[in-house]
């Protein structure tokens, strides 16, 4: 039964609140393409606008019925708990819908838990979509400086994890917010990194994350140049 | 290097990171670096990196995740100095 939310969600986007995504067929084939001939785990990593940005980064690579079929490739994210979880018909609910709540700021000891519980399911065979930002960027622009070592911790513990950069903004997305506008047209950028480090534990942990932070904040200024 | 100075030290490494000088003018070995400090969680390892030139160490990521408080760092520090 599980699959069988994703088209509801798709509806939800297209239909109900009218988004566009430019360039979807070929967003989806090249996912498909990703999926099919991976070789190791699959992480996404993308910036982060707005409290739907995962939805809308599944969404854009995938149909819903193609989800049906490849309900792996649906990423798991990691949604702050206070704002998905609160109750437990929430956490239920979410968890269904391939989400691990994190609470932000919380105990190093349960947000490491939790990463662990994400690596697992990575390392199982799915997808993940992850923000290293950690959070919705305030300036609106990637912010590099905000880079959490966490990405970087679980791209390291999984040999072999390829990283899918997905930089996404909507036309009338001028900076950070609960939901896009109502039929926003979103533009997406897709860049494949395979980050790695020389240096070891805490550091190497660093140095990977920075990477793939700096590689989004890189998308970012393309996606600007692009516009001008 | 004594315990008292790799105290010290570990706060002069930690002040630039702190938002609560409040709690940071009267630490102790028991308060909590992110809850009582207010260290952004993101920004603890800064903290680690900085403590591993500091004091020439390498810390490892189950090492991290078991420090919580000054006195829990002074005491990894001592005891990979030792």
């Amino acid at each position: 039964m599980a699959p069988l939310w994703v088209p509801v969600v798709a509806a939800m986007l297209r239909v109900v609140l009218g988004y566009r995504i430019d360039g979807r067929a070929a967003l989806r084939h090249r996912y498909a393409d990703l999926w099919r001939t991976r070789s190791g785990p699959l992480l996404i990593c993308a910036n982060h606008l707005t409290m739907i940005d995962s939805a809308l980064i599944a969404w854009a690579l995938g149909s819903p019925w193609w989800y049906v079929r490849h309900f792996a490739a649906v990423p798991w994210n990691v949604p702050e708990r206070q704002h998905f979880a609160a109750s437990v018909w929430a956490r239920v609910l979410v968890y269904v819908m391939k989400c691990l709540p994190l609470t932000r700021g919380g105990s190093r000891a349960t947000v490491a838990a939790t990463l662990q519980r994400f690596t697992h399911v990575l390392a199982e065979g799915d997808a993940g979509l992850i923000f290293p930002e950690g959070g919705r960027g305030r300036s609106g622009r990637v912010d590099v400086d905000a880079a959490a070592y966490g990405v970087g911790r679980i791209v390291r513990s999984l040999p072999g994890c390829q990283v899918l950069c997905v930089y996404l903004r909507g036309e009338r997305q001028a900076t950070y917010g609960d939901m896009p506008h109502r039929g926003d047209r979103f533009r997406v950028h897709l860049e494949l990194l395979h980050p790695t480090s020389s240096a070891t534990g805490v550091r190497g942990d660093r140095d990977v994350a920075l990477q793939i932070v700096r590689q989004l904040a890189a998308m970012e200024q393309q996606h600007f140049d692009d516009r001008q | 290097m004594s315990q008292t100075e790799v105290f010290e030290k570990v706060v002069q490494v930690l002040s630039p990171y702190v938002k609560n000088q409040t709690a940071l003018a009267r630490l102790s070995g028991e308060t909590h670096i992110l809850d009582d400090l207010k260290v952004n969680s993101a920004r603890f390892v800064d903290v680690v990196l900085a403590l591993e030139d500091e004091f020439g160490i390498a810390v490892a990521d189950e090492e991290m995740d078991s420090v919580t408080t000054v006195g829990d760092a002074v005491s990894l520090i001592c005891s990979k100095l030792s």
